[in-house]
Order: C-alpha cells, then structure tokens, then sequence
C-alpha cells in the first residue's frame, strides 16, 4: 500500500460479499478461503508526495484472516 | 462500458500489496483524471472492474496501433 490511513475509518460499509465479489477466486488464492467482503469507508490518508487528504477507501476482509488492500477510490 | 480514445493503457510493473487487485505484466486501462494526476497517481480498472487510484510508479504506459488498442479495448 502507497498510502497510510491516518486516523480512524468513519461511515464503513460492506458493499459486496462472497461470490459478489467479481475478484473472490484471485482474494481466496492470495490470502486464503473466509468469508470475504469488500468494505468501504471514509478516512483521511498520507499521500506519497506527505499530504494528507480525505479520501473514500475500499478493502476486503475476512474474519480469521483481517483486512487486505486498502484503495483509493476517489479523493474527496 | 463505452470505450473512449481518451483512456490509456498501461502495464502493471509491481503489484506489490495487491495481489487480487493486480497482476504483474497485464496490461490495464487508465481512465483520465486530473486531480489524480497531479498527486502521482492513476486511476486504473482493476481486476474489481471498477477503477481505483494507484500510484503511477506501479505502471509503466504502453503504446499500441490503433486496431490493436481497439481490439485489447474491446475485451
């Protein structure tokens, strides 16, 4: 990850889960079979270039196995 | 999706940390967005088919002909 969350994720959400996730075969092979979701939330994130800006990030996660490649969706 | 002349292409160089949401040596489509830019990043459709910002340094652009743009477009 090329950013750094700083702060706490506000206004999280599971958009999708399981076989609604388009990439469940290639989560499942990186990180293991769970019961996957894809999440999304709002925080402020520290930049490459050291700024910080608001921004709505997705993840995916899986009890058992913890939250994995956080992305910028849009910077805000 | 309609396809546009305004997106580019890129390879993926280093997928490090992303290991369900890119794969190394594939090529990729790069929407335009400015702002992003700006901030040394891209914003790519990834392998979620929706576009996320990822930092240029990760993708190198590629150049194609035109009928083989259209044809990887296309896909």
């Amino acid at each position: 990850m090329q950013f750094e969350i700083v702060g706490g994720i506000l206004d999280i959400e599971t958009i999708a889960t399981g076989s609604g996730i388009r990439e469940i075969a290639r989560l499942r092979k990186a990180y293991g079979r769970g019961r996957w979701r894809k999440r999304k939330g709002v925080c402020r994130v520290r930049l490459a270039d050291g700024q910080i800006q608001l921004a709505e990030i997705h993840w995916y996660e899986a009890a058992g196995i913890g939250r994995r490649e956080y992305k910028i969706k849009h910077l805000l | 999706m309609a396809k546009t002349s305004n997106e580019q292409l890129v390879i993926c160089l280093d997928n490090e940390g992303y290991a369900a949401a890119l794969e190394r040596r594939k090529i990729y489509v790069v929407l335009p967005d400015d702002e992003a830019d700006k901030r040394g990043l891209l914003r790519v459709i990834d392998e979620s088919g929706e576009d996320y910002l990822y930092p240029k340094s990760s993708f190198s652009p590629v150049t194609l002909p035109d009928a083989l743009k259209k044809a990887v477009l296309a896909t």
